[in-house]
């Protein structure tokens, strides 16, 4: 199933008043995959699935759904159906008779109605919640509620819209896996939007990182989180620092640049040109701290300036001599080691800095 | 538990000084006048009788009874069919909506007496409506419009109009729209999202719109006196002259007491076919 283009987006466009939400966006989905829409509030993220839901009318362009041109088609008339934010299940239903609602719009019998609510509600683990109202359920049930109310109609597409934006964080992780599994036994394109890129990295096939309606990056979520192209991605998905530099020499897969006092060779990821101006992206983690610099690896001398415990490892902000800060991630025993507080090194990989243009 | 009881009354007792005060010891006092006998000049002489119960169930009085809770119920039904689809309407109209609200306002706050007096200029045998549709050719004599059950009923549904479409609009307004998003992406086209979703949601504004409105309409009687001059009759025109004119305060009490207890009966008949959910919803 996996390569036929599920659902495709042409120069789609959207305009509200005088601003465009959504800025000639190009997006070709797989059938099966698990994509997530990934960006800041105000993206447009939301807004591209609403169009592809139907609840918006794209203000120029085409999408396409299974080949089929269906931006002009009502909600009611595509083959995709939505987990909305807020759950939005029928207060005035039993939980049985909201998930079996689609079913009974397109005058599905009633035995196989049945047979289907009663499959939708095993598969989310509440089958025994079948007579229940919706406002006796808790959260999650809810959530789970949802989720089978629209998977019971074997979509084309399943749109997410921050399903577990209102669960606790254990929960949402729960149900992170949860529905990672579910996607992956129905075998349904899943379209996924949230804004929390710890979220989007476990669950995703594909994340499209989005930005005032464009698109910054589509990528696997290890080349999102490994190998940012642009500074915003890298800066949006995880913690990093950003240094500014320039590139003093390119030798087929490496460029020199200068930074910081520095030279160094790095890998030319982005495709960066001779005397160009860049920035150079580290995570804390790839950081380490010492007292002499390392062979190899780029040295950055400077100071204690502040120390963030956060459980699993301690972040230290480390002032460079040119009065950067630069963020680093340690162990706690690593950190009890230095004596000099006033005078260590940062020192990391040059295969771990990214060169991102400006 | 006692203690928290004790509380509770504490806390409840304003509200239930001002029931006793205004409610309960009224109706008890109505409740006694209408078991003593009628004196000349209608005094009260406080002496048991149920003389006034028994004409008051006299086929006169049981007929006029009836034709009230018959003709405000009509009018009631009526101004729900009116009252949904113009609230809706309200309700959907983006920024007309205060202008909108304000226009259904203006007559509510406007006296019955007067907007009913507008009326007559209107439905009157030489009224506006008459003089156009004779000067048409239309019709060959003046429409009785007024002196007519129909009158009555048009009368009640004009006068109490709003009351219906105020509850109505604002459980239409407070009605989450992604339900409707939900509705719709399941696949229910407009018209079945309104009869699955829409409808039953907004059921508890048509609950209290129907109450407020069938309620007093049932004993209104200025209707009945402006537009058929007193020919037809409802039951607060009969309890009205009982204490006025014929200073017969017995009778009064003994029709006002009845008629509490059937509208109590048909709010309660009304209610049986409304499930516990939805008189949730409304309190």
């Amino acid at each position: 199933m996996l390569g036929v283009q599920m659902v495709q987006l042409e120069n789609v466009m959207k305009q509200f008043d005088d601003t465009y939400v959504v800025d000639d966006l190009n997006l070709d989905i797989k059938s099966g995959e698990f994509l997530t829409l990934l960006g800041p509030s105000g993206c447009g993220k939301t807004t591209t699935l609403r169009m592809i839901a139907g609840f918006e009318k794209p203000t120029s362009g085409k999408i396409l759904l299974n080949g089929k041109q269906v931006d002009e088609l009502e909600p009611y008339k595509r083959e995709v159906n939505t987990v909305f934010q807020s759950y939005s299940l029928f207060p005035h239903m039993t939980v049985f008779d909201n998930v079996a609602f689609g079913l009974k719009m397109k005058k599905v019998p009633k035995e196989e109605i049945q047979e289907r609510v009663t499959k939708a509600l095993k598969l989310v683990q509440l089958e025994e919640y079948g007579n229940r109202k919706p406002k006796q359920l808790s959260g999650g049930q809810q959530q789970r509620i949802a989720i089978a109310r629209a998977i019971v109609n074997n979509p084309k597409v399943l749109l997410l819209d921050e399903p577990l934006g209102a669960l606790d964080l254990k929960l949402r992780k729960q149900m992170q896996l949860e529905l990672k599994h579910l996607q992956q036994t129905l075998n349904i394109t899943f379209i996924y939007v949230t804004h929390d890129q710890e979220e989007a990295l476990t669950m995703s096939d594909r994340i499209v990182v989005m930005n005032k309606g464009k698109i910054e990056q589509i990528g696997l979520p290890y080349e999102i989180y490994e190998r940012p192209q642009t500074r915003f991605v890298a800066d949006f998905i995880g913690q990093t620092n950003i240094l500014e530099g320039t590139v003093t020499a390119i030798n087929g897969e490496q460029a020199t640049m200068k930074f910081a006092d520095q030279v160094v060779e790095i890998p030319n990821t982005t495709d960066v040109t001779l005397n160009e101006e860049v920035y150079i992206s580290v995570r804390p983690e790839k950081i380490k701290l010492s007292e002499t610099p390392f062979e190899g690896s780029i040295n950055l001398k400077g100071t204690f300036k502040e120390k963030i415990y956060v459980g699993s490892v301690t972040k230290i902000v480390v002032t460079m001599a040119n009065g950067q800060d630069i963020t680093v991630n340690e162990s706690h025993d690593k950190i009890d080691e230095l004596t000099n507080t006033n005078d260590v090194y940062v020192s990391w990989s040059p295969k771990n800095s990214v060169v991102l243009k400006k | 538990m006692r203690r928290n009881f004790a509380k509770a009354y504490l806390l409840l007792s304003p509200s239930l000084f001002w029931l006793t005060l205004f409610l309960v010891i009224p109706v008890l006092f109505i409740g006694v006048i209408s078991f003593t006998t009628n004196g000349d000049f209608g005094a009260i002489i406080y002496e048991f009788s149920t003389e006034a119960y028994t004409s008051a169930f006299s086929s006169l009085y049981a007929k006029v009874i009836w034709q009230s809770i018959w003709w405000a119920f009509i009018a009631t039904v009526v101004c729900l069919i009116i009252a949904y689809p113009f609230a809706y309407f309200i309700a959907h109209s983006g920024k007309w909506k205060n202008l909108l609200l304000l226009l259904v306002m203006v007559p509510f706050w406007t006296n019955l007496l007067i907007r009913l007096y507008a009326w007559i200029i209107l439905m009157n045998n030489q009224g506006v409506i008459n003089n156009v549709l004779l000067d048409l050719g239309f019709i060959e004599e003046p429409l009785a419009l007024m002196y007519s059950p129909g009158g009555v009923i048009l009368g009640l549904v004009y006068g109490f109009l709003p009351f219906m479409i105020l509850p109505i609009y604002s459980s239409i307004e407070q009605l989450d729209k992604t339900y409707l998003e939900a509705s719709e992406d399941l696949g229910a086209g407009p018209v079945k999202t309104f009869l699955n979703v829409t409808l039953p949601l907004t059921f508890p504004g048509i609950l209290a719109g129907f109450i407020i409105t069938f309620v007093p309409a049932i004993s209104v009687f200025v209707v009945t006196d402006l537009f058929t001059g007193g020919k037809l009759l409802m039951v607060g025109n009969v309890i009205r002259d009982a204490f006025l004119v014929e200073m017969n305060w017995q009778l009064g009490a003994a029709l006002s007491l009845l008629l509490m207890i059937l509208v109590l009966l048909s709010l309660m008949i009304f209610m049986r076919f409304t499930s516990r959910k939805d008189r949730k919803l409304l309190v």
